[in-house]
């Protein structure tokens, strides 16, 4: 169920990377090439790409794939090593589930209060925000699953 | 608790929790949250996510993601080994032609990516088997891409660049300028060692 969610949020953000690009290139051409005044590119590209940020973090937890220094593990005992595991995985949970957290008030009070970006084309904020809460909870929801499988014993998750 | 204690408290706690093999991303961030929560008032903690957004929205730093979808292209194109195989031919004839072919391919990918592990590993996998195959020394042949790697960041463009200009805030485009002098200097000195 949240590999499907994963792949999907995967897809979607494979499809805002190239966006940004293509919409980054084109503000480009219109400013220098035919004086154009821009105002929504910037933000576009600055919205397509906090998505895809924050939504492929789950994804690539689920890898355990985020940059970390690995030194101390590959010279513990198994057993510590597993130790070790299971108190990153509660600590790396907590955090997430704090910035999730931060992340909805945030994002409920855009949403109460109708903030828009100061630009000229002024965007609501709630469309990065609830993105970047979506994201941070997806994460906080595989980082969940993964902490518990330290405690349950299932082998399916376990690097 | 003095300003001094305070720090080194922070710092070693910082490096612990590094070390500890958590997701850098995540230890920073509980590692920061965590002395907010005790020696900052209360409200602080609330401006977190918005701080982490409003620094992400600087366009400078969106670079980076559009930089290393790039990288990811010549990565898994042949262009690294294509480039190797095509100053490996022009150089054949001067004495020490393959460390200076490797050298300068190095500068060129470099020219083309902004990392350095990106530019070693491009280079290197083509350019250490063939430099073996000639009687190079290992040292030497892994020496030559070592250095040719740092190459990377120092000739534009470079993801180090960037955020060296985001996080002390100065002019992008004076630093990238900035590396180039160093950078095609460096390049003759490592080809004149190299042959």
């Amino acid at each position: 169920m949240l590999a499907g969610i994963n792949r999907l949020v995967l897809f979607l953000s494979m499809i805002a990377l190239v966006l940004a690009a293509a919409v980054l290139t084109y503000s480009v051409f219109s400013r220098y090439f035919f004086h154009a005044a821009t105002d929504w590119q910037d933000e576009l590209a600055v919205f397509l790409l906090v998505g895809a940020t924050f939504l492929c973090g789950a994804y690539v937890q689920s890898y355990r794939g985020h940059v970390g220094i690995e030194a101390v593990a590959s010279i513990l005992p198994p057993a510590a090593n597993r130790w070790r595991l299971t108190v990153v995985d509660i600590l790396t949970l907590a955090f997430c589930a704090f910035f999730a957290w931060k992340s909805w008030t945030l994002f409920h009070e855009a949403w109460v209060d109708k903030q828009t970006t100061s630009s000229s084309w002024a965007p609501p904020l709630i469309i990065p925000y609830g993105l970047m809460a979506f994201g941070m909870s997806l994460l906080s929801l595989q980082t969940l699953l993964q902490t518990l499988t330290h405690f349950l014993g299932d082998r399916r998750n376990r690097p | 608790m003095s300003m001094l204690a305070l720090g080194l408290l922070f710092g070693g706690v910082t490096l612990l929790v590094m070390f500890s093999g958590m997701p850098i991303a995540f230890a920073l961030g509980a590692v920061a949250a965590v002395f907010m929560f005790f020696f900052m008032p209360a409200s602080s903690l609330d401006t977190v996510t918005q701080n982490v957004y409003e620094e992400l929205s600087s366009i400078t730093l969106l670079s980076i993601p559009l930089f290393i979808l790039k990288g990811a292209a010549i990565g898994k194109s042949r262009a690294g080994a294509d480039l190797y195989s095509a100053l490996h031919v022009w150089m054949s004839k001067i004495p020490g032609g393959l460390g200076i072919a490797n050298v300068f391919a190095c500068a060129l990918f470099a020219a083309m990516a902004g990392s350095s592990p990106a530019t070693c590993s491009a280079i290197g996998s083509a350019g250490i088997p063939e430099m073996r195959k000639r009687g190079y020394s290992p040292g030497f042949a892994a020496g030559i891409i070592a250095a040719g790697g740092t190459l990377g960041i120092l000739l534009p463009p470079s993801i180090t660049m960037i955020l060296y200009a985001v996080a002390a805030e100065q002019s992008l485009g004076r630093l990238f300028l900035a590396g180039i002098g160093p950078g095609l200097l460096l390049v003759v000195l490592f080809a004149a060692y190299a042959s």
